[in-house]
């Protein structure tokens, strides 16, 4: 039953090398999406800690994002 | 109701979105492909080979979706200066591109033991590879083209331009004699895909509808943070 599966009546090398093709490719995007999301945020907190206290005061009062993004850097760390 | 729009109150939506997307995603995949590889029912002339319409066709639409997008986007971008708007074209474009080229392999793929050839230049096939050309003149026009004013222009250009090919994609296989057979979906008008295969078929391309909102949310993230950690240096 799981041969049959596999080859699919003779089109499993079509079949599972579509799927595999595009889920691999999928796989790749994402990793490297979320690499580059955590490249930014990581060099975005960095820059944050950076600033001389008042600055980094008035950083995080100001903007959400920034303050959202240094808090979760410094869980992470 | 213009302040919700601020990337502020965007990036907080995001990052709700994106977790919401994170905890769904594997149950629907796993559905998706549950009933894509083993419940849905072989062709009675294609056999089951007709498996891989259910990731064919689905990229094929986003690809075509998503060029759609960004030339709606562009032309408004144009005429009102909505800056939210490149931000989301630039988001959209590598998604476009990489669904583009899996519907161009895949369909390579099922032509080998559907039509006996992995490669023709049939009125589809080619205007699909052009939607390809089109995408990547975007992006790279984005990568290439430091000065930012003048690459959204551009891009815009090529995104106005390309749209002119999204017709000739969708009716190529009635103005031409083509390999493709006609669409067995219609919008309006009945469908000629049987229930058994149109319900995996829907649902693989909710499936990678989903993971097209989750790379769009993350580059649209990473969007925002770029923009904020350039005006952090006005502190400097």
């Amino acid at each position: 039953m799981i041969s049959d599966f596999i080859s699919m009546n003779g089109y499993g090398a079509f079949v599972w090398s579509s799927f595999t093709f595009t889920f691999f490719v999928c796989a790749i995007i994402y990793y490297r999406t979320r690499k580059t999301l955590k490249k930014y945020e990581k060099e975005f907190a960095k820059e944050i800690e950076e600033l001389s206290t008042e600055q980094k005061k008035i950083v995080l009062e100001k903007s959400k994002v920034a303050s959202k993004v240094f808090s979760s850097y410094n869980k992470t760390i | 109701m213009l302040n919700f729009f601020n990337n502020s109150n965007i990036f907080i939506w995001i990052e709700k979105l994106i977790n919401f997307i994170n905890s769904i995603f594997f149950v629907l995949l796993l559905a998706a492909l549950s009933f894509a590889l083993i419940f849905s029912p072989p062709d009675y002339l294609q056999g089951d080979s007709v498996r891989i319409m259910y990731v064919h066709v689905p990229a094929a639409w986003i690809g075509l979706a998503s060029f759609t997008c960004i030339a709606l986007l562009s032309i408004l971008n144009f005429i009102f200066k909505i800056k939210n708007f490149v931000l989301i074209t630039k988001s959209i474009a590598p998604i476009g591109l990489t669904f583009t080229c899996i519907a161009i392999v895949t369909g390579s793929i099922w032509g080998q033991p559907t039509w006996g050839t992995f490669w023709a230049w049939d009125a589809r096939i080619t205007s699909m590879v052009i939607l390809a050309l089109f995408y990547l003149m975007i992006i790279v026009s984005h990568k290439l083209i430091s000065e930012e004013v003048k690459a959204n222009k551009i891009s815009s250009i090529i995104a106005a331009v390309g749209l002119i090919n999204i017709p000739i994609i969708k009716y190529s296989v009635e103005w031409w004699s083509t390999l493709h057979q006609p669409a067995s979906i219609k919008i309006t008008g009945t469908s000629t895909i049987h229930s058994s295969m149109l319900m995996p078929l829907l649902l693989m391309f909710l499936v990678l509808i989903v993971y097209s909102a989750l790379i769009f949310l993350m580059k649209y993230k990473t969007e925002i943070i770029r923009i904020k950690k350039k005006n952090l240096k006005r502190y400097d």
